[in-house]
């Protein structure tokens, strides 16, 4: 922005250039110190795992802690179903219904129960009911709040950019800043991501791809807000995700997709008693690999940068205050480091997740023009036609699917 | 005792698979760019093949994460 101002002399530019970044940092380090503190324990100590795990609270740190309605459906003793909505955990304890249980596994005495809601820590504790059990838990949690925040939001941009289209028609320029930088992503997953995975079917499966791709992104992004809780580092809502991926890709099966699962053509019987379990192993670990990538990647994040904070009280309490002092810049340095890579990190793993969606649905949706025995100097001349569309491709899906081709011909001859 | 053989397991756990993975995408990246530097014109697919490995590559190191959160709260205390 400072390059359209010629005004400025150059030692000018350079200290607001300065000036940006020791702000940007400062920003971070004001992200970075209430995300850590938003992990205390039940007994108050920085908790790692606790800080990126699930919980019925949401933490404005240090100005307020917000607990979440609880809702349970129980059955009661005499057989009957029961629906019980609470404001808060503390107000499910205090009408006595429902008793905390302590990580032994013992309902807490009144005594300890009264001295847990005085200290407000009861979200802390599982509950349990006092009569019947609970069947379904339909609590809302941190990470459901902020996953449907993404969705709203989601929501509000995704109709607002649909109705200016419908208004203005696809020819006209985008407008403003956020239509033009709406319009990259869409068509970067459009001719990035979908096409060369899908091809000609495509448009089909666009609308999910998109819807995917942003909402995991919005969920990855809030993470890093102030207080805010990353939705995509819940193995709930992962699973959810790649749930309709799977679904979507059965949807596109072909009929050869199903024959080479359950009958793979041009394989002896024998070896297909091996071969049909594998394959449908095959069929379920794609889900559950997405699922976890995305989990694994979301908490490992969080995880490392409260431990990379943690360092400064372990040197603090283990070699005195002033070590403690010592190791914080290191520390904070290493902090905003990881910070920054998780931006990045938010992008790639919201665009892993719909490469994989895109080429799960394209393998799927493939129709085999030619089978398996073709002929060795035919698959000779292919394979130079399939070369010079790698280096002739203009259009990247041609490209892909030529150098796909080029493999699977080296690979019978 | 049990619960600390637990922790050591899998730290073992993660040790193993991540080496593999970084040894795995390493390799993969060279590769990679050595295509990408003898045809630059085939950078944006070789771009995506390469992400897509190495989220395949990247899963198996998951797993073994998996596995050790598996092995951390499954331990006796």
């Amino acid at each position: 922005m400072f390059l359209t101002r010629p005004r400025h002399s150059h030692v000018t530019v350079r200290s607001t250039f300065a000036a940006r970044w020791i702000a940007l940092f400062a920003l971070m380090l004001g992200i970075t110190v209430p995300a850590f503190a938003a992990g205390d324990g039940a007994d108050g100590d920085p908790d790692a795992v606790g800080h990126s795990a699930d919980g019925f609270y949401l933490d404005f740190n240090p100005v307020a802690k917000v607990e979440l309605p609880r809702i349970f459906l129980t059955r009661e003793d005499g057989g009957g179903f029961g629906f019980d909505v609470y404001g808060s955990t503390t107000a499910a304890v205090k009408s006595g219904n429902y008793q905390m249980v302590s990580g032994a596994g013992e309902v807490l005495t009144p005594e300890q129960s009264a001295y847990v809601v005085k200290e407000e820590k009861t979200y802390y504790y599982p509950l349990q009911a006092s009569s019947g059990e609970i069947v379904l838990d339909l609590s809302f949690t941190r990470q459901m709040v902020f996953m449907l925040i993404a969705a709203l939001v989601l929501l509000i941009v995704g109709l607002r950019l649909a109705s200016r289209y419908q208004k203005h028609g696809r020819e006209t320029a985008p407008k403003g800043k956020w239509q033009n930088f709406m319009e990259v992503m869409v068509t970067f997953v459009r001719d990035e991501i979908a096409k060369p995975a899908i091809g000609d079917k495509a448009d089909r499966f666009l609308p999910y791809l998109l819807t995917a791709f942003f909402f995991i992104l919005l969920g990855n992004l809030f993470g890093l807000l102030p207080w805010g809780v990353t939705a995509t580092s819940g193995i709930a809502i992962t699973a959810a995700l790649a749930g309709f991926t799977f679904v979507f890709t059965q949807l596109a099966g072909t009929k050869d997709y199903w024959a080479h699962i359950f009958n793979p053509p041009g394989i002896p019987t024998f070896v297909k008693v091996i071969l049909v379990p594998v394959e449908i192993l095959g069929l379920l670990t794609k889900p559950l690999a997405l699922a976890f990538r995305l989990f694994g990647n979301m908490v490992s994040g969080h995880l490392v940068i409260v431990s990379l904070l943690g360092l400064i009280f372990i040197f603090g309490a283990r070699m005195g205050d002033l070590v403690g002092y010592g190791v914080a810049p290191i520390a904070l340095v290493l902090t905003v480091a990881i910070y920054m890579l998780k931006i990045a990190v938010s992008f790639i793993q919201a665009y892993v997740f719909t490469m994989l969606s895109a080429v799960f649905i394209g393998l799927a949706s493939e129709e085999h023009e030619h089978h398996h025995d073709e002929h060795h100097d035919h698959a000779h001349g292919e394979l130079n036609g399939a070369r010079n569309g790698v280096r002739n491709g203009t259009h990247s899906g041609d490209g892909v699917r030529a150098g796909r081709e080029a493999e699977a011909i080296v690979a019978q001859a | 005792m049990n619960a600390g053989l637990a922790f050591l397991a899998a730290g073992i756990a993660v040790l193993g698979a991540a080496l593999a993975a970084g040894l795995g995408i390493g390799r993969l990246a060279s590769a990679a760019l050595e295509g990408t530097a003898r045809q630059p014109e085939a950078s944006g697919d070789i771009r995506t093949t390469m992400i897509i490995a190495a989220a395949l590559i990247e899963g198996v190191a998951i797993i073994g994460e998996v596995v050790a959160l598996v092995m951390i709260f499954t331990a006796p205390a």
